[in-house]
C-alpha cells in the first residue's frame, strides 16, 4: 500500500515539485506564489530602509576639518573654474569658481542628481550639469533648473596672502 | 455531512477569488508605500536627515509585518485541500 502511494502525485516531495517536467508547469506563477513574492519584497524593502538608518547612524558624514590649500589666487582668472580634490576617507572632487574680482565660490563637483561632474559656464553665469541639463546657481549652489533634487554642497573660500583655502561653511541652517 | 465551511463555500463560490484579489491589492499597496518611503529616505539621508530615515524605517517595518500577517489569509490551494492532510 505504501509502495503504491509513492507513485501518487501528492507524494511528490516539495523540492521536486519545484522542478516539474512540463514547461507549462515550470513557468506558471500562480497567485499564491505571486502574493508570497510580494510579501518577500515588502520584507526586503523594510530591510533596505533599515540599512539606510544603520548607515546614517554608524557612518555620520563628518564635516571637513581645517583649511585646505587649493591654489594661488592669481592662477585662476575671473570667470574661470579650477578643479581640485580633497582627500579624506574618500576623495571628493570640488570646483573653485572665481566669479568676480574678490568673489570666490567652492562647490562639490558631484551633481546631486546622479553624481555627474558639473562645470561652470561663464557665458551663462551658472553651473551646468551636462548629463541631464541641470543648472545650479553659481552664487549659492541652488538648483535653478532640471532634475537635481538638492543644491550643491558648498565650501567657504578664504584668501590669505594670495593663496586660496577652503573650509567647511559655518552651519547656520539646520535642515 | 455538510459542515459550515462547506455550505459557505457552496453559497459563495467566488469567495476565494475575491479574497485573493483583495490580498494582492493590499500587498501591492503596502509595497508601493514602502517604495515611496525608501525613495524618500534615500534622498533625505543624503541631507543628514536621520529622523526621516528612522520614521520611514519604522513605517516600512510595520508595513512588512502587515504583509506577512496578510499572507496567513491566503486561501489554501485547491489541490491540497482535496488530498489528505499531514
Ligand atoms: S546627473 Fe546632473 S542632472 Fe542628472
Amino acid at each position: 500500500m505504501a509502495k503504491k502511494e509513492s507513485h501518487d502525485r501528492s507524494e511528490i516531495p516539495a523540492w521536486k515539485s519545484d522542478f516539474p517536467i512540463s514547461e507549462e508547469q515550470a513557468t506558471h506563477v500562480n497567485r499564491r506564489e505571486f502574493a508570497k513574492f510580494l510579501g518577500l519584497l515588502s520584507g526586503a524593502l523594510a530591510l533596505g530602509n533599515g540599512v539606510i538608518v544603520i548607515r546614517a547612524l554608524a557612518f555620520p558624514s563628518k564635516p571637513l576639518e581645517g583649511e585646505h590649500f587649493v591654489c594661488n589666487a592669481d592662477e585662476v582668472a575671473v570667470g574661470e573654474m579650477f578643479q581640485f580634490e580633497i582627500r579624506g576617507n574618500e576623495i571628493i572632487p570640488y570646483i573653485l569658481i572665481h566669479l568676480e574680482e574678490g568673489e570666490w565660490r567652492a562647490f562639490e563637483q558631484k551633481c546631486t542628481h546622479l553624481t555627474c561632474a558639473v562645470r561652470y559656464r561663464e557665458d551663462l553665469g551658472k553651473i551646468e550639469c551636462p548629463c541631464h541639463h541641470g543648472f545650479f546657481s553659481a552664487d549659492t549652489g541652488e538648483v535653478l533648473q532640471g532634475p537635481p533634487p538638492r543644491s550643491l554642497p558648498r565650501l567657504e573660500v578664504v584668501i590669505k596672502e594670495g593663496k586660496v583655502y577652503v573650509r567647511e561653511e559655518k552651519q547656520d541652517k539646520t535642515v | 455531512m455538510s459542515d459550515f465551511r462547506r455550505s459557505q463555500n457552496e453559497a459563495h463560490p467566488n469567495k476565494t477569488n475575491t479574497l485573493m484579489l483583495a490580498i494582492i491589492m493590499l500587498l501591492i499597496l503596502f509595497v508601493g508605500i514602502q517604495i515611496w518611503f525608501l525613495f524618500g529616505a534615500l534622498n533625505n539621508a543624503l541631507q543628514d536627515n536621520i529622523y526621516f530615515a528612522l520614521t520611514t524605517f519604522i513605517g516600512s517595518f510595520l508595513l512588512a509585518l502587515a504583509s506577512f500577517w496578510l499572507l496567513r489569509y491566503l486561501p489554501d490551494p485547491l489541490k491540497k485541500s482535496r488530498g489528505k492532510r499531514k
